[in-house]
C-alpha cells in the first residue's frame, strides 16, 4: 500500500479543521469583525469625501452613519445610513485558520495571519459601502464625491473586494506564512525521495 | 518567493480586470455560466426529472424554487486565481498548460457539485443555503484551488528531480 501523498494528507487535515474553525468564527464574528470595520471606516471616510460620520454595530451587522442628505418621496429629509454584512468579507479567516492549524506548527502564525487579513477585509467592507452609495443614485454619489474616475474605481474596488480578496487573501497569507514548510514539502521531499530511491 | 507573489498578484488582478470587461462577460463568462447551468441540470436529471434550466437559472418544476448562477458562483474567479498561480510559478509552458487544463477541470467539477448542492439545500432551508452559499462553499472552492496547485507543484518537482543528472 502506497503511503498517502503529503498534499492529500494536508487536504484532509484542513477539511477536519474547517468545520470547527467556521463554527468558532461565526460565534465570535460580532467581535472579530471590529478591527476590519474600524479600518474600513477610515478607508471609506477618506475615499467618500469625508461623508462617514461614524459606524454602529448590531450583532454582526455593521452600519455606516453618513452626513449624506436624502429626501423621501413625501419631501422629508434625513441622513443616510448604509448597512454592510462584514461576514461576506471575513469568511476567509476560518479558511486561513484551518490551513494554519493543518500545517506544522502553523498555530503559532494564527494571530499574525489573521492580522494580515484585516486590510483586505476592510477593503471589501469599505468598497461595499461605496458601491451602495453609487447604487443609490447620482444625488447620493455626488455628495460623497464618487463621480468620474472615482465612481469607476469604486466599482472595480467593490468587485475586487467581494470576489477576489476574500478567497485569495487567506491562501496567499498562508503560503507566505508557511513558505518554509511549503518549500520543504515541495522541494526537499522530492529530493529526499529521490535520494532514498537511488540508495 | 517574493517575485512569485508579486507576479501572481499582478497576473491575477490583470485577469480579473479583463474578466470584468463587457466583451469578455458577453463572449466568455455568460456563455460559460449558462453551460454550467445546463451541465448541472443534466446531472440532476439523472435522479430528479423535475428541474429545468433557462439561461443561468436552475428551477425546480416541483416547487418553483430557482437559483441563478451569478459572479462568484460560476467558478471563474477561482479559475483565474489558479491560472495566475500556475503562470506566475517558474515552470515549462507544457507543464503550465497541462496544469491549467487539469486544474480547471478539477475546479469546475467541484463547482458543479456546489451548484447542485446549493439547489437542493435552498429547497430544504434558506438559512442553510445562505450560509453555504456565502461562506462555506467559497472557502471549499478556494481550498480546491490550493490543493490542485500544490499537487501541480509536486508534479513539477518530481519531473525536475527525475530529469536531474545522477
Amino acid at each position: 500500500v502506497r503511503p498517502l501523498n503529503e498534499v492529500w494528507r494536508f487536504a484532509f487535515r484542513v477539511l477536519a479543521w474547517i468545520a470547527p474553525c467556521f463554527a468558532a468564527w461565526y460565534w465570535i464574528a460580532a467581535w472579530y469583525d471590529r478591527p476590519a470595520a474600524w479600518v474600513a471606516r477610515a478607508m471609506a471616510g477618506a475615499w467618500a469625501g469625508g461623508s462617514v460620520e461614524g459606524i454602529a454595530f448590531e450583532g454582526s451587522l455593521l452600519t455606516f452613519l453618513t452626513t449624506i442628505e436624502v429626501r423621501s418621496a413625501s419631501g422629508e429629509t434625513g441622513l443616510l445610513s448604509v448597512d454592510v454584512n462584514p461576514l461576506v468579507y471575513t469568511y476567509g479567516a476560518p479558511l486561513l485558520a484551518a490551513l494554519l492549524l493543518a500545517s506544522p506548527r502553523g498555530w503559532r502564525m494564527l494571530v499574525p495571519g489573521l492580522a494580515l487579513l484585516v486590510p483586505f477585509q476592510a477593503w471589501g467592507i469599505a468598497f461595499d459601502f461605496a458601491a451602495q452609495l453609487l447604487r443609490a443614485g447620482p444625488a447620493v454619489a455626488s455628495q460623497a464625491a464618487l463621480v468620474g474616475w472615482k465612481a469607476e474605481a469604486s466599482a472595480l474596488g467593490y468587485q475586487l473586494g467581494s470576489l477576489m480578496f476574500p478567497v485569495m487573501a487567506p491562501v496567499v497569507a498562508w503560503a507566505f506564512l508557511q513558505r518554509g514548510p511549503l518549500r520543504a514539502l515541495l522541494v526537499d521531499r522530492a529530493v529526499t525521495r529521490d535520494r532514498l530511491q537511488s540508495e | 518567493m517574493v517575485r512569485f507573489f508579486l507576479t501572481f498578484l499582478a497576473i491575477g488582478i490583470a485577469l480579473f480586470a479583463l474578466e470584468l470587461t463587457p466583451v469578455v462577460q458577453k463572449l466568455l463568462v455568460l456563455p460559460w455560466t449558462e453551460l454550467l447551468a445546463r451541465t448541472s441540470v443534466a446531472l440532476i436529471k439523472v435522479f430528479d426529472a423535475e428541474v429545468v434550466s433557462f439561461g443561468k437559472v436552475l428551477e425546480s418544476t416541483r416547487n418553483g424554487f430557482a437559483v441563478s448562477i451569478e459572479a462568484g458562483c460560476n467558478g471563474v474567479e477561482a479559475a483565474l486565481i489558479l491560472i495566475a498561480a500556475m503562470l506566475a510559478f517558474p515552470s515549462p509552458w507544457k507543464r503550465k498548460l497541462a496544469g491549467i487544463a487539469g486544474g480547471l477541470f478539477a475546479v469546475q467539477a467541484l463547482n458543479v457539485v456546489r451548484v447542485v448542492s446549493l439547489f437542493y439545500l435552498g429547497q430544504w432551508s434558506l438559512t442553510a443555503f445562505e450560509w453555504a452559499h456565502l461562506y462555506l462553499w467559497q472557502a471549499l472552492i478556494m481550498l480546491d484551488v490550493l490543493i490542485v496547485w500544490l499537487l501541480w507543484l509536486q508534479w513539477l518537482r518530481s519531473g525536475e528531480s527525475s530529469r536531474a543528472p545522477a
